[in-house]
């Protein structure tokens, strides 16, 4: 298998200068990738630099169509608040998810799991396991088909293969079993006896650095660290004097999605076809992540994502090993594969958004310039070859005007939960890390945060490749949420504010810059179909997580071809059979990529519609005897009527012009010449016990530079679950592991502690409009922007309330209670 | 996650349910109320070992009639095991005699368990230590050799009363009816008995396998609450993460008489600290005799006296102290 290791692409210089033409070629198709450039752009960002032309229509100019509608002031679809189209479906639970479906004869499948964070699998005995009833295959090293043996999932060491000699993480798959139902799976797992030898484990990222650390794989690097960046470099660092420097040691622990739904799939063969319903933010990914490992040709593969995913934040973007293992199943045994994860193995066999480590140091003048700044980002990302630190940079180059800069990254790997995107990996921790940095600048200067940060903004674009900024709207962001919050009035010295006996009042507000949400070279297609009666069908792979991308399809598909939005319609699923690949609902890219798809296709619709127009009305000019040679550019459309420029009396509806089935089709290349950034400001009061520990948040406003807001209601709901998302993960969640023996200490919903419904916060969302060149209708993403900025506001306003700086994610009692303490 | 197979049996008379028990004794056999945790996590979650076999039968007391509603006479209040959280909560004569154990029981999971789960249940329950619920740590509590909290993540584990194993009990009833001088009504193949909730509860010393007197043959059949002492000031105060399904970090049942503005007598119980619900007598005693409300920051400190905290959950005790004394006041009436 000739197949390039994306991740290693990324990390490994040597690996990535040695690829030829082909591979990069290889490379532009890998789901991998295509994650790495949505997700994790900063990862790449180096490679690119240096290689980035030998990909395929690389490109840094202006992009092909798009634009033209842009100039509009009024629009008759976007900017309305629609409720998603899937609504009634999930609230009366009449929607299909996947964990409903069935098939008749379907066997069940459960994995047995390495209860060692790190050994060699020396044998694995399913003699016991087979003579249960209703036990149909255990497959596992042993038994597993010749062909299968070299597959394997993301880059080389430490390897994860379908059933790995060497384990690195607790959770790793030894063995699986089919059966006729759970409970008899279930069973069968524990009646396999495995002959483990323990291997060492490095299971603290801290210590994983040290050189005495035992290696697990070649490396030229200490310990288990898989990779450390070149230092980045601007100005002249070293040299640089401040009047005052402030040092902070943020951190934050690792944190999983707690997706509604866990995963599942069912899996079946029709002949030589593999057929799978699962939940996933990607079904074109899926389906050739699973071409790739099962060496089948990508139209063999067919998979559906029905529309209805109890969400995602991420970790859906890919298929685990199970996904391959249930393939094999199936083929091998001949039934359906019915697949449910468990809670424990959603929480612990998945991804995680990273823990870090962030060592600052920000050097500021007394008059509240900033001078220079070095930043040093550690990041665990668990039993894997992967890259998480360096996304922390991106807000570090580009929010703030730091003259001399210099960023250091050092991923390190563990034997414990895997890094990946939840809503975003490294982002929240960069935004942590440096405004509760500039806070702490802002106190020790004696100056208003909030003028800090406006005194410091950048708001021209990255100071180093000099790509401009779009319309930045950071400004906005943070002045609204100050005033929505009160900052003039509210913000007071630290603990000088008691509200009640030992209760503390605090204000605090953090700003946040990520390269989320452009949808960046990714793919952007689409379809949009007009019938003969004058109806619209949408036709896009854009997958729907719970997030109404796919009503959002249909507003901008309505918008650009001129039709009202009861006009429209499109499937709630995503069937890679019938729909072309537009990429992931991920790297909050989707109403970029997937929207770009229909804006362009309903653009040419538009256009084919127009000239259909242009000839009926010169038809018509005809059978009264006036002889007219129109165009399209004398015809319009709106509101599903094709009208005369020059006479809007003269008009017929769509079904009149469009005679038969026409379809449009996108073509579009990305815009590369911008610098492109999600901006947002958020502003949080809190009480803050200081008897227990507790932390209240009583405000919190929320200020987003959407560029556009295509449905506003969507877009204030995608930054209220951020926020709920982002509270949990500063007040109560971190997925933990016993240090002696690596084994989940709080893999479920009771000890992992998201937040209740009487614990979240509701966010005051604010739109803030600054419409951005590459953006559809100027529309910049939003999916993971409002998970950043919680914890480092949250941070700061219990500064504000109690003068003690807790900048170690979560902020449990136990430390509010030993700050105050001193 | 699914769990293996098992008998159910509806019992309709305590008598039915106690044949039953006798006929399965060689077998693994629990008797289940609501089932909330006992179904859906001890078993669900393979929660076993040598010491703690997964159940192959399960004897439904929910189905005797008998045994569910709340009777309230002069002298007490009893409550049947199966009846609901809920019902306790909602009950009118509860919420007027002993507000103390409506408080506690409202303060419990979330609506959707206090539906189902009963009073018996939830005395009864397994503790909610992570090794202890860890299908992979083969703990002291499952018949296994080892506790892992001593060396490992403590900061939920016990500050009072831990050895060889460091589990707080997790039932908010059994701290509020502690402090209720209640009692416990047990049947079994020996007949009927009462034993005091000052006696019900057993720590790691006398069985490392079990929280409560019960034996493998005997269950819970009803509580008994006698009136409190006329012009008795009670409050019940419960910290926790989350405000929804989440047990006690540190709980705290406080009912007591004055003489004046003075301690006469009285019941401070904590939860969320101690192997066994911990009545906090060092701090009674330093208060009998003295004015209440000048006297409670220094009797509430002296929980320092008898707490051992591990590496990671020191902060308990502060806690612990916090709240008796905010529980008392609160109890006075602010």
């Amino acid at each position: 298998m000739a197949r390039i290791e994306a991740m290693r692409v990324a990390l490994d210089a040597e690996y990535a200068a040695a690829l030829t033409d082909a591979d990069w070629r290889d490379l532009s198709q890998d789901p991998e990738w295509a994650q790495m450039v949505a997700e994790q752009p900063e990862l790449i960002s180096g490679v690119l630099a240096t290689h980035g032309h030998k990909l395929p229509g690389a490109d840094d100019g202006a992009g092909t169509g798009g634009g033209e509608l842009l100039a509009a002031t009024t629009y008759k679809v976007i900017g309305s608040d629609i409720a998603r189209m899937q609504g009634m479906g999930i609230v009366t639970g009449r929607a299909e998810y996947t964990e409903h479906m069935t098939m008749p004869g379907m066997l069940f499948a459960r994995t047995l799991r390495s209860s060692y964070p790190h050994a060699k699998i020396l044998n694995v005995d399913t003699s016991k396991a087979e003579k249960i009833p209703g036990v149909h295959l255990i497959l596992h090293r042993g038994n597993l088909p010749a062909a299968y043996k070299d597959v394997k999932l993301g880059a080389a060491d430490p390897t994860r293969f379908l059933f790995s000699e060497e384990v690195f993480e607790v959770g790793a798959p030894i063995a699986v079993v089919a059966a006729e139902t759970e409970h008899i799976a279930d069973d069968a797992v524990r009646q396999i006896d495995v002959k483990y030898q323990p291997l060492p484990a490095s299971l603290d990222m801290i210590a994983g650095m040290k050189s005495s650390t035992p290696k697990q794989f070649t490396t030229k690097y200490d310990g288990t660290i898989v990779s450390e960046d070149p230092p980045f470099i601007r100005g002249d660092p070293e040299n640089a004097h401040a009047d005052t420097t402030v040092h902070v040691v943020a951190a934050k622990s690792t944190e999983q999605h707690v997706a509604l739904e866990l995963t599942n799939s069912l899996t079946w063969w029709d002949s030589d076809r593999l057929n799978m319903t699962y939940t996933s933010q990607w079904a074109h990914g899926v389906r050739n992540s699973l071409a790739d490992a099962l060496k089948l040709p990508q139209n063999k593969v067919h998979v559906i994502q029905p529309g209805y995913v109890g969400s995602g934040y991420g970790y859906r973007s890919g298929i685990d090993l199970q996904e391959v293992h249930a393939a094999i199943l199936s083929q091998m045994t001949g039934r359906p594969i019915k697949w449910n994860y468990t809670r424990y193995e959603d929480f612990v066999t998945r991804t995680h958004r990273p823990q870090f480590q962030d060592d600052m140091t920000l050097g500021v003048n007394k008059d509240g310039t900033i001078v220079s700044g070095h930043f040093i980002v550690v990041a665990n990302v668990g039993a894997q070859r992967a890259g998480a630190a360096d996304g922390s940079w991106f807000n570090m180059q580009e929010l703030y005007k730091i003259p001399n800069l210099k960023l250091e990254a050092i991923d390190v790997m563990t034997n414990s939960y895997k890094s990946g995107p939840y809503r975003c990996v490294s982002h929240p921790n960069g935004t942590l890390a440096l405004e509760t940095t500039m806070e702490r600048a802002a106190y020790a200067i004696g100056m208003d945060p909030v003028e800090f940060r406006l005194k410091n903004l950048n708001e021209v674009g990255d100071p180093d490749t000099k790509k401009p900024f779009s319309n930045p709207g950071i400004r906005d962001c943070i002045t609204q949420a100050a005033q929505a919050i009160g900052w003039k009035q509210n913000w007071h010295a630290p603990k000088t504010k008691q509200v009640r006996p030992g209760v503390y009042h605090g204000i605090g507000l953090a700003a946040h810059a990520c390269s989320h949400g452009a949808g960046n070279d990714n793919a952007a297609s689409g379809q949009v179909i007009v019938n003969p009666d004058g109806t619209v069908q949408c036709i896009s792979a854009a997958n729907d997580i719970g997030d109404g991308q796919r009503t959002t399809m249909m507003m901008i598909a309505a918008e650009a071809l001129g039709v009202p939005l009861t006009a429209m319609s499109i499937t709630p699923y995503v069937d890679t059979d019938l729909t072309t690949d537009t990429s992931g609902t991920f790297g909050s890219q989707q109403t970029n990529t997937g929207g770009r798809g229909m804006h362009e296709a309903a653009l040419d619709a538009r256009k084919q519609i127009l000239d259909l127009g242009a000839a009926k009305f010169t038809a018509d000019a005809k059978k009264q005897g006036q002889t007219v040679t129109l165009t399209a550019a004398d015809v319009d459309l709106q509101d599903g009527v094709v009208f005369l420029k020059s006479d809007p009396s003269k008009k017929h509806p769509l079904k009149d012009v469009v005679g038969k089935p026409l379809v449009g089709v996108a073509r579009y290349r990305p815009d590369n010449r911008w610098t492109r950034v999600a901006w947002a400001a958020h502003a949080v009061e809190v009480e803050v016990d200081t008897v227990t520990g507790s932390i209240q948040i009583t405000k919190y406003v929320a200020a987003h530079d959407v560029g556009k807001a295509i449905n506003p209601f969507a877009a204030r709901q995608q930054i209220e679950g951020g926020v709920v998302m982002a509270a949990g993960a500063v007040l109560t969640e971190q997925l933990l592991i016993d240090s002696a023996t690596g084994l989940p200490l709080n893999p479920n919903l009771l000890d992992y502690k998201p937040l209740s419904i009487k614990d979240a916060p509701l966010a005051q969302a604010i739109l803030v409009e600054h419409p951005k060149d590459y953006g559809v209708f100027g529309v910049h993403g939003l999916g993971e922007p409002p998970m950043s900025p919680g914890a480092p506001a949250i941070s700061n306003a219990v500064y504000n309330a109690i003068g003690v700086w807790i900048t170690e994610m979560p902020i449990t009692r136990d430390k509010v209670l030993a700050g105050l303490k001193g | 996650m699914s769990m293996r197979g098992f008998e159910l049996y509806d019992a309709t008379t305590v008598q039915e349910a106690v044949d039953l028990l006798k006929k399965n004794a060689k077998r693994p056999t629990k008797v289940v109320g609501g089932g909330s945790d006992l179904v859906g996590g001890v078993m669900k979650d393979w929660v076993q070992g040598k010491g703690m076999p997964i159940p192959e039968v399960l004897i439904d007391i929910t189905t005797i009639k008998d045994l569910a509603g709340i009777s309230a006479a002069s002298d007490s209040i009893t409550i049947g095991a199966t009846t609901t959280l809920s019902d306790i909560v909602d009950h009118k004569d509860v919420k007027q005699r002993i507000p103390l154990l409506s408080d506690a029981a409202a303060s419990i999971a979330s609506p959707l368990i206090r539906n189902f789960g009963t009073v018996g249940g939830n005395l009864n329950q397994r503790p909610r230590c992570w090794f202890f619920r860890g299908e992979d740590f083969n703990c002291y509590k499952k018949g296994g050799d080892f506790c892992f909290s001593v060396t490992g993540d403590n900061r939920y584990h016990a500050i009072i009363g831990g050895e060889l194993c460091y589990i707080v009990h997790p039932s908010d009833t059994a701290t509020a009816l502690l402090a209720l001088n209640a009692s416990a009504k047990i049947v079994g193949a020996g007949g009927e008995k009462t034993v005091a909730f000052d006696k019900y509860f057993t720590g790691p010393r006398v069985d490392v396998l079990r929280e409560n007197v019960l034996k493998p043959d005997e269950f819970l059949t009803q509580v008994v609450i006698p009136n409190p002492a006329a012009g008795s000031k009670m409050a019940w105060t419960k910290l926790k993460d989350r405000q929804v399904y989440d047990f006690a970090l540190v709980s705290v049942a406080a009912i007591f008489t004055l003489d004046g503005t003075k301690w006469k007598d009285g019941r401070i119980v904590l939860g969320g600290v101690s192997p066994v619900p911990y009545r906090a007598e060092v701090v009674e005693n330093a208060l009998k005799g003295q004015d209440v409300k000048g006297a409670i920051k220094s009797a509430a400190a002296q929980i320092r006296t008898v707490a051992r905290p591990m590496s990671m959950n020191a902060y308990k005790v502060d806690l612990a102290q916090g709240l008796i004394e905010r529980t008392v006041l609160a109890a006075l009436g602010g």
